[in-house]
């Protein structure tokens, strides 16, 4: 049952401005851990600009590797934020609210992550501007037909679009945080508020652009990494050349993004005490949500896998017989299949465990393990399999600048979103103040039902 | 905790006694009108039934004399198999305006009975499975004709289920409510003894619940079974991974077109007006929409993949059947399927009627059978489906008058089996629609009326 | 043999080679040449180990039979010029294109090195430059002069040396007789096992070897329709 708390406004402010307002030593000491190893990473990858592309694992077989799987894991996870703010703010689920804001900005910064990674494979990194559709000088512009044309279009798109979400959202709390400041804060709060009173018109210009850009944005949203599936299905290489991959990927990016946020919302509540505005509730529904995600994801596998057997092609069945059969490729199948759904899925069609914070942060975490060797299993197998002619097949290890470079990713977007929290309330004040306003009860017969007031 | 106080509020619209008087009243009559239909349709029916007879004393060896026939397997298995999806699909999302429709759907899981039977010449039609494409790979014990049969005899068995096990609040409400007759009888007997404790609305709620759950399940097992089958395995060069997903929402795009027309017509010659608004459209259009960009989505998916790469047996795929032997039925289906739908749904104001949706759903449901015929009849007349590489394009296959009587036979043989159903089963679910009528008030917020929706857990 | 499309047939030349595997010994003379013509990195041991060897032309060696009725069959592989090319359309800056003389072009300049093609390639022919390329002082000066010296971050794959063919058909305005010139791998070779030419003129060594009953192309079902043509071994 919805246990409903009553919360005043002014105890929301203070609750979930505490962050903004003051500055704990777990923030200072985490965001300079993280930022080192960003810092870290960065060098890294001024180390292989300098000296080519030499120190990755990469050789003439295995073109593509750590670099496009990372790409690939972080415009999954950044399909979080929409499936849970616009979806479910156009079905007016309710228990949406406390996440909107973290999983909308957790989108944000994974996909400039994400947008970082091609640019850091490509071999001459710093004439990557010539994707831009200009003629810089050099009498042509970018080859539409490409793929990878299509991939930087959709990204800024789904970024531009993802960015002006997060702003809307964000300025009557920016509103609130200019109200309760003085000085340099006040004056930068508000231009960033837009002179944002609360009044009526401004609260309906609001809900109609929240309406407008959940519905405009969902078009993007499958079709950004539909477009990084068809960098791998419109190839030749087998086992990539697969109708399947369009919504397969999607589905996947939804089940690996909607864990991250489940594992940054557990996170949140524990390190921000934000046990007023995260329920239990809230994370048996959205244990709920992940196992129809997975169980659709299960079957797209599943029609991978099948299909891929299907003409018997020589080519195909080699890299399958390598991803399922080979070491290490066998132990690392055998890991993502089990971390993505075997150990998760049944464990979450217990109320317990869904309702259990440690369980759900676990698994979780092990979802997103597997959907990130998922990723791995998909690229590397296939560039390393022996074809019918090449007398150059090779094996694929990560070197160490590689590694650096992917864990860099994860601390860059931890770190992004520590950021962000000193500056913004993670959790919207308005959307909090909203439920509590909207909350009621039926009694029937003895009994009282938590209800939620629908216009009509 | 805010009580809303019983005296605040007004329930608006119709008690739970009212609504089970009204259309408890309407289903109990047999209109001629009524008997006029099942007349039509049931000769129809036995036209298809005797002459598809007659092609069976012809024996299996022309294939593509079977080509529609197994068009009309897969459409009906497909839009009518389809619905109790929908249904399932709504009561787990747990919107309120669904309870006075998803009976509809649910009745329509009775048509599984129809398409098992056709199901065996279909099948028997195939070739052997040595040498050719099948998901049935090297084990061929029972294959294909067994496990098919098992799989959608699953699904039928489930739908069946769910449905009694749906309905058997209110059939006690019919068993109590009219006189013993003949008729009674029989539906005394399907109430299992229902008196509404609390145990068995447990039992009824975990079986609802697991049933559901398992035909969400077995459906898509039953689309990439019969998408393989009867389609992608006669087709040379055909390695479409996407396709069964493709399929099912063909199908589900075409269970909710035809939950929409069915609403409609209960509506307006039904009479069932008060029950079926302008609500239960408009939310149901959201989801046609949805579904018809999810139909281009697909499909698109499949193209792009096939069209860029190139190879020469996938090219020949492409032309065969959608640029040259069945251009008519691809263009059809592409346009009935995804760009009225697309242009017509994007209004507001066609959302919100009655007609808008309805017509939309007469297009998606012609649209989908030549889909279907556009995917069947031209894998049944291939002749060598062992190839790796379709060399000769087959022209497209015509239909003639007697594919043409299978086609509105099997469909009207569809169509009948839910009248009958409807007469047997009322077509509402009162006890969800009772439901409703304790669990949403209508009350003052702020200077304006809202309606108050709970949801238990 | 299906192909997908058939191309119209250009004014200009139709640049070919024909391979007559019956012919090739394996000496890897046409490996030899074709490095030091197209100022190819030199291949270390590391190289080799790293599995990053550039080699616009490899000769690929499979054995055939049971000792002691062992057999070595050899095949040069080098980037077939596809009419069909599946590297060219998925190149994002125009770096790999099609010319009107048949053969597929790669742009030094423009390569950004997102290595696309080569995923595509089904010959694997395309090779990639991992690090800056080295030469010992002394080996500086037999860099040829005509052909650009990669870098490191880009694509490079046999081009039909074209330089020889821009030399000769701009030396003069009428159209080049066949022989003229030869690619850096046909003149090396000692057996001519490799013929280059002009393939829409008929009299031409390509075009008459190019018919006979021996001809093959290699991955024929995948419709890349290479402008390399083998011809099958016979056997004794």
């Amino acid at each position: 049952m919805y246990y409903r708390r009553t919360l005043t406004d002014e105890q929301i402010n203070r609750e979930l401005l505490g962050a903004v307002f003051s500055t704990p030593l777990w923030w200072v000491l985490l965001v300079s851990v993280l930022g080192f190893i960003v810092l870290g990473a960065a060098s890294a990858v001024g180390f292989m600009v300098d000296q080519g592309l030499q120190v990755t694992g990469l050789n003439r077989s295995v073109f593509w590797g750590f670099f496009i799987t990372n790409f690939v894991f972080w415009v999954g996870i950044s399909h979080a934020g929409v499936m849970i703010s616009a979806i479910l703010r156009l079905s007016q689920a309710e228990w949406r609210r406390p996440m909107t804001r973290a999983a909308e900005v957790m989108t944000v910064f994974s996909l400039m992550t994400a947008a970082m990674m091609p640019l850091v494979h490509l071999g001459r990194l710093w004439r990557f501007y010539w994707f831009t559709p200009f003629d810089f000088a050099r009498g042509i512009w970018p080859d539409v037909r490409s793929p990878l044309v299509w991939d930087p279009m959709a990204i800024t798109t789904y970024l531009t679009g993802s960015v002006l979400f997060v702003y809307t959202a964000l300025i009557p709390d920016l509103a609130v945080i200019r109200d309760r400041s003085t000085g340099w804060r006040k004056t930068v709060y508000g231009i960033l508020s837009l002179n944002w009173h609360g009044n009526p018109r401004q609260w309906k210009l609001q809900a109609i652009a929240g309406i407008l850009l959940s519905a405009l944005i969902l078009p993007v949203f499958v079709s950004v990494h539909s477009i990084v599936s068809w960098d791998f299905g419109v190839s030749l290489v087998p086992s990539w050349h697969v109708t399947v991959f369009a919504p397969y990927f999607v589905i996947g990016a939804v089940h690996s993004g909607v864990s991250a946020v489940v594992t940054l919302m557990a996170i949140m509540k524990k390190l921000y005490k934000l046990d007023n505005y995260i329920w239990e509730e809230h994370f048996d529904a959205v244990g709920r949500l992940l196992v129809v995600v997975a169980t659709a994801w299960l079957f797209f596998f599943w029609l991978d896998l099948v299909f891929a057997f299907w003409l018997a092609e020589e080519q195909e069945l080699t890299v399958w017989r390598l991803r399922l059969f080979h070491a290490p490729w066998s132990w690392l199948f055998l890991t993502f299949i089990v971390f993505s759904y075997v150990i998760p899925v049944p464990l979450w069609l217990s109320r317990r465990v869904r309702r259990n914070l440690t369980m759900m942060i676990i698994t979780t975490l092990m979802v997103n393990v597997g959907m990130w060797l998922e990723r791995f299993i998909i690229v590397v197998p296939s560039l390393m399999q022996k074809g019918p002619l090449t007398f150059d097949y090779a094996a694929y290890r990560p070197s160490i600048v590689e590694i650096t470079i992917v864990g860099g990713t994860f601390a860059l977007v931890a770190f992004l979103i520590l950021m962000f929290s000193k500056f913004f309330p993670l959790i919207p004040l308005w959307e909090a103040k909203e439920g509590q306003r909207l909350g009621d009860a039926i009694k029937v017969g003895a009994i009282s039902v938590p209800g939620i007031v629908k216009e009509e | 905790m805010r009580i809303s106080d019983p005296k605040d509020m007004w329930a608006e619209g119709p008690s739970e006694k009212e609504i089970v008087q009204d259309v408890l009243s309407r289903y109990h009559h047999i209109s001629s009108r009524f008997l006029a239909w099942c007349g039509v349709l049931g000769i129809l029916f036995l036209l298809a039934v005797v002459v598809v007879l007659i092609r069976l004393s012809n024996g299996f060896e022309d294939r593509s004399e079977w080509g529609y026939y197994s068009a009309t397997l897969l459409f009906i298995a497909l839009t009518f198999m389809s619905t109790p999806i929908i249904s399932a699909g709504l009561r787990l999302a747990k919107g309120q305006w669904r309870r006075s429709m998803t009976r509809v759907p649910e009745l329509y899981g009775v048509v599984g009975m129809l398409g098992l039977l056709m199901l065996f010449p279909a099948i028997a039609a195939l070739p052997p499975i040595e040498g050719r494409r099948t998901i049935w790979f090297e084990w061929p014990t029972f294959a294909p004709m067994g496990w098919d049969a098992v799989g959608v005899l699953a699904l039928v068995l489930t739908g069946l289920a769910m449905l009694w096990m749906l309905a058997i609040p209110d059939l006690a409400k019919v068993r109590d409510h009219f006189p013993l007759s003949g008729r009674q009888k029989f539906i005394t007997w399907l109430a299992m003894g229902w008196v509404g404790s609390v145990r068995q609305w447990r039992i009824h709620r975990l079986g609802v619940l697991t049933l559901g759950g398992m035909y969400l399940l077995l459906f898509p097992l039953v689309a990439t079974l019969l998408g393989s089958e009867l389609s992608a395995g006669l087709l040379p060069g055909y390695k479409d991974a996407i396709q069964p997903a493709y399929l099912i929402i063909v199908g589900v795009q075409a269970g909710l077109a035809l939950t929409l027309v069915t609403m409609y017509v209960l509506r307006s010659t039904g009479g069932y007006e008060r029950y079926l608004g302008v609500d239960q459209f408009w939310a149901l259009s959201k989801p046609l929409l949805a579904l018809s960009l999810l139909w281009f989505y697909f499909w698109w998916s499949s193209f792009i993949t096939f069209w860029y790469g190139r190879q020469p047996s996938e090219v020949n795929i492409i032309r065969f059947l959608m640029f040259e032997s069945y251009r008519i039925p691809f263009l059809m289906a592409f346009f009935l399927n995804f760009v009225m739908p697309l242009l017509a749904l994007m209004w507001n104001p066609v959302r919100k009627s009655l007609a808008g949706p309805a017509l939309v759903s007469v297009g998606i449901l012609i649209g989908t059978l030549f889909n279907t015929i556009r995917l069947v009849v031209s894998a049944y007349s291939v002749p060598d489906p062992t190839l790796h590489l379709l060399t000769e394009l087959p022209k497209g296959q015509v239909p003639g008058a007697i594919d043409l009587l299978i086609v509105v036979g099997g469909i009207s043989g569809a169509v009948l089996l839910f009248l009958i159903a409807s007469k047997i089963i009322p077509p509402f679910s009162l006890w969800e629609m009772g439901e409703g009528t304790r669990l949403v008030r209508v009350r003052r917020f702020m200077n304006r009326t809202v309606r108050v929706i709970s949801k238990q857990n | 043999m299906t192909t997908v499309k058939q191309v119209p047939v250009r004014p200009d030349y139709k640049w070919s080679m024909v391979v007559d595997i019956d012919r090739c010994t394996g000496c890897q003379a046409c490996v030899v040449a074709c490095q030091s013509e197209n100022n190819v990195p030199i291949n270390d041991e590391t190289s080799f180990q790293q599995h990053r060897a550039i080699e616009w032309i490899r000769i690929e060696r499979y054995w055939e039979g049971e000792f002691p009725n062992v057999k070595a069959r050899f095949i040069p592989v080098l980037c077939q010029h596809c009419e069909n090319a599946p590297c060219e359309p998925v190149c994002p800056v125009y770096a790999t294109y099609h010319n009107n003389s048949g053969m597929n072009v790669q742009v030094y300049n423009r390569c950004v090195g997102t290595r696309y093609c080569a995923n595509g390639c089904p010959y694997h022919a395309r090779n990639f430059n991992y690090k800056d390329p080295e030469w010992p002082d002394e080996l500086k000066n037999q860099l040829n002069p005509d052909v650009t010296v990669r870098h490191r971050g880009i694509m490079e794959k046999c081009s039909f040396c074209v330089q020889r063919i821009r030399r000769a058909t701009r030396a003069q305005s009428e159209r080049v007789q066949d022989g003229a010139f030869q690619p850096a791998c046909a003149q090396a070779c000692p057996t001519d096992a490799i013929v280059f030419g002009d393939i829409s003129n008929p009299q031409s060594k390509v075009a008459r070897l190019a018919d006979d009953k021996r001809n093959y192309k290699v991955l024929q079902a995948l419709g890349t329709d290479p402008n390399v043509i083998y011809l099958k071994k016979v056997e004794a």
